[in-house]
């Protein structure tokens, strides 16, 4: 095989064929924060550009502050660096200006390590976090010349691939994707591009025949192997081709001791939304809130051990030079070795000024006391999610906390000299009525009162406290026991969000602040969506759509216009459905029946709690994995 | 960190001896495209992972002691930049170059340092000149008429209303090493008094019709910074 042949399918991974983009100074000048799209950071890695090199770019579909932030993509890089044969480079949505500036200039969408244009590698991974960023993976896909539709695309172009908690819905864009990774990534990115390896080892020969061959790959969903069926509007089950597997089982890292963690990350050289190094303490939640995707899709809960984690965290300092290291999880106070854990890196981190961060603590004694000790600025403020004005709602949503709670933390934490406190609550829940929006009101102002009444028990001069009262839309999302619920309207959540703010308004120690209305009730659409969309989003993107999770650039008039033109009306996405119909992600298996989430559903209806996974199993389905916490 | 506690590291500073090592840096590619406080991040997190026995600064949020001799723009590179990092006890200036290099990113990089016993004054407070170079087509017959004006009014926006300055006073003087697309001049630099170069820029378009277009392209490189009063000028390595 020569380097020079002229055959179609070998030029393209000649090396000689390499493009290196080149971005005019006075283009960088001429945009908001230019670091952006220059990499260069420390820790990146630079491959060769080879033909014995499977050449995978990570597209994240939103700005570089937000995807270097995001601790996925530092997992998948590094894992995809890991092999001699495989290489990962990094592509982020350029923001609207620079946007622009690329179409004006005729600059294709590039990798920030070798400034390839995409349409050169053998792999355009997208990271999908979130439903609304959809138009941004199209805005990248075309900026980086290659075809929108999977259809369209042959032989010379990349294999486009998602990952994330997206994907346990990919139908709305279904259109657009090769293959689709369903659950954790580390493994089956690997077994995937070994695939892909052979695939261009000979030749890059038949692509219909390769999908086929990614299919057979436990997790990875292959959406043109499925054809959707349609009844009165309605979805109704795939036609499927021979070789489609009748259902695609999520994938998860079953000992998360022992898989590969980026404790080397690319440190970006230009501020980013979280500024700091970051751990992963856990995954799954035990809690089993009825709302929450992520707690389900995640099961089963499986820990990282404390010595793991401690070895890790000071390498990761280490190799970083951040000064803040962040714990993540889905509910940092549930990790068992916690105690051990930030014990170990505080009394490592105190000399050096470093510092911890750890979101989704649960208040109590030793989380004041760790808060105190963890953070070496000021006392910043409390954060609590009831989620729910009432207990009644609150039982409904399988949120495991009373109001004698939230006020014994409340008090503890006045008593200790805190007194701005944040409470997260959701609108338009399962069975919500008026009463319940009211309720959280009431508990703000309950809260306003236990702040005086502490300060004069304990004899203290009391400063203004200040209470946040902060509302988000429920969305109901697929994989949780209200997959079939009906979704507030636009005019059902204005209404609830007008009445709170009539009755907090009078209150200046209370803040009141909501989320938009029409970005959330669009992401339902897109959460529970099927095939159809596809059509819809790519019309919107040609409109000119792109960064629609951005508030500012969000046009709801326009995006209803493009759905009913299409012959489609919102509420036949939110409307709700029968649980013996047929669900757009029926064909996806998470581990969580569909069996114990109609018995979660009849549960919430009759406001009955289920006891988290550590005091009793409840059978959710996803003991199939044999892994973690599950008997 | 309770009143006492913080009474005793106040003390504790008082009696801190500050034991400086003066860089001279250059930058250039990807890094020259991140702003001043993005630059100063950078060299932070370099230091800390190079493992230097630096100062931090005291109170709630504590942060090592450093510091520039004036910022970079974004998009300008550097050959000769000072930067000051306090450091707990003296530290080799061979060590420190070979340590810090090894951990800053590509594009920035200290070429050689200096180590200073309690310097008075601010590094940044002693800056008075710079050298910079501009590399565009034809730029430098714009440069020298620019130079052989009386004055050159620049207009600029300031709290909503246009200002008009004269900022050739602020310019010192070419330098014959310029060729016809290279042009190197000296001019004001600092807390006093300064000329940005794309302020000049500008000034050069307005002035003798040398192409937008082509100013948008010009690559600008900050050669020097000197202190003392023109022309009895000094470089900042030893300025204390």
């Amino acid at each position: 095989m020569s380097a020079y042949s002229t055959d179609k399918h070998q030029l393209r991974y000649n090396p000689y064929m390499h493009t290196e983009v080149k971005v005019p100074h006075s283009v960088l000048m001429s945009v908001e924060s230019p670091g952006r799209y220059v990499g260069g950071e420390k820790n990146q890695v630079v491959k060769p550009i080879d033909d014995s090199i499977v050449r995978t770019v990570f597209c994240f579909p939103d700005i570089y502050e937000i995807g270097m932030s995001n601790l996925a993509l530092q997992i998948l890089y590094k894992v995809l660096n890991g092999p001699e044969w495989s290489s990962c480079e990094r592509a982020f949505s350029p923001w609207p200006d620079m946007d622009k500036k690329m179409r004006e200039h005729n600059i294709p969408l590039y990798s920030l390590e070798t400034r390839s244009p995409l349409n050169e590698f053998d792999v355009a991974a997208f990271s999908l976090g979130y439903e609304m960023c959809f138009t941004n993976v199209l805005q990248m896909l075309d900026l980086g010349r290659i075809p929108l539709l999977a259809k369209d695309r042959t032989e010379d172009d990349p294999i486009v691939v998602a990952g994330g908690p997206v994907c346990c819905n990919i139908e709305p864009m279904a259109d657009f994707f090769d293959a689709a990774f369903i659950g954790e990534g580390e493994e089956v990115d690997i077994e995937f591009t070994e695939v892909i390896k052979r695939y261009k080892d000979g030749g890059k020969k038949d692509r219909k025949a390769l999908l086929k061959e990614l299919a057979k790959i436990e997790g990875v969903y292959v959406p043109s192997l499925y054809t959707p069926k349609y009844e009165n509007g309605r979805f109704a089950g795939f036609d499927m081709e021979d070789g489609a597997p009748a259902s695609v089982r999520k994938r998860i890292i079953t000992d998360l001791d022992k898989v590969d963690y980026p404790t080397r990350p690319v440190v970006p050289n230009n501020n980013v939304v979280h500024d700091r190094a970051y751990l992963e303490l856990f995954r799954g939640c035990i809690r089993g809130c009825r709302f929450c995707q992520a707690g389900y899709l995640y099961r089963p809960v499986r820990e990282k051990s404390a010595k793991t984690l401690c070895e890790q965290g000071m390498e990761i300092m280490k190799n970083t030079g951040y000064d803040d290291l962040g714990l993540l999880s889905l509910s940092t106070s549930d990790y068992t070795g916690l105690h051990e854990l930030t014990d170990t890196l505080l009394e490592d981190f105190e000399p050096k000024h470093e510092s911890l961060s750890l979101p989704s603590l649960r208040i109590d004694n030793f989380a004041l006391e760790l808060m105190e000790k963890a953070s070496q600025t000021r006392k910043s403020g409390l954060t609590f999610a009831p989620e729910a004005g009432t207990q009644r709602l609150r039982d409904v949503i399988n949120k495991g906390i009373n109001e004698e709670d939230i006020m014994t933390s409340l008090k503890l934490a006045f008593e200790g000299g805190w007194s701005t406190v944040k409470l997260y609550f959701m609108l338009g829940l399962p069975t919500e009525t008026m009463e319940d929006v009211e309720g959280i009101a009431d508990l703000a102002l309950k809260i306003e009162k236990l702040y005086f009444d502490t300060m004069r028990e304990i004899g203290a001069k009391p400063r203004k406290p200040e209470i946040t009262v902060s509302t988000s839309m429920f969305i109901p999302k697929p994989f949780t026991p209200f997959q079939w619920e009906s979704q507030n309207t636009k005019e059902q959540f204005l209404e609830k969000q007008t009445h709170l703010r009539n009755m907090l308004k009078k209150h200046r120690n209370i803040r009141y602040i909501w989320h938009d209305v029409e970005t959330s009730c669009w992401e339902g659409i897109y959460a529970r969506g099927d095939r159809r969309l596809g059509e819809v989003i790519l019309e919107g993107y040609k409109s000119g759509s792109i960064f629609d999770a951005w508030d500012q650039f969000f046009d709801y008039e326009k995006w209803s216009a493009i759905l009913n033109s299409h012959g489609l009306k919102w509420e036949d996405y939110t409307q709700g459905w029968k649980t013996e119909d047929a669900l757009p992600w029926d064909v996806i298996d998470v581990g969580v029946t569909k069996a114990f989430l109609k018995r979660e559903r009849d549960k919430a209806y009759n406001e009955k709690i289920t006891e988290n996974c550590r005091v009793k199993c409840a059978g959710c389905g996803a003991t199939c994995y044999k892994a973690g916490i599950c008997p | 960190m309770n009143a006492e506690e913080q009474l005793k590291a106040m003390t504790t500073k008082l009696h801190q001896h500050e034991y400086v090592c003066r860089g001279l840096f250059e930058r250039k590619g990807a890094l020259s495209y991140i702003g001043h406080l993005d630059l100063k991040a950078v060299f932070e997190r370099a230091l800390r992972r190079a493992e230097l026995p630096l100062l931090y600064t005291q109170g709630f949020n504590p942060r090592p002691m450093l510091e520039f001799a004036l910022p970079l723009g974004v998009g300008i590179d550097a050959e000769g930049d000072w930067v000051d990092v306090v450091m707990q006890v003296p530290v080799d200036p061979d060590e420190y170059v070979k340590r810090v290099n090894e951990e800053l990113p590509d594009g920035v990089r200290v070429i050689r340092a200096v180590s200073l016993d309690e310097p008075k004054k601010s590094l940044m407070s002693v800056v008075t000149c710079a050298e910079y170079r501009i590399e565009a087509p034809g730029i430098t017959d714009a440069l020298l008429n620019v130079f052989a004006q009386e004055h050159v009014e620049t207009t600029k926006k300031s709290k909503g209303r246009e200002v008009t300055t004269d900022i050739r006073p602020l310019l010192i003087k070419p330098f014959t090493s310029s060729t016809p697309d290279r042009a190197e001049y000296m001019c004001y630099a600092g807390s006093q008094q300064n000329l940005r170069p794309d302020v000049l820029l500008n000034a050069i378009c307005e002035t003798t019709g040398y192409s937008a277009e082509a100013a948008a392209e010009a690559r600008i490189t900050r050669l020097a910074l000197y202190g003392g009063v023109y022309p009895d000028i000094d470089s900042l390595e030893g300025l204390v």
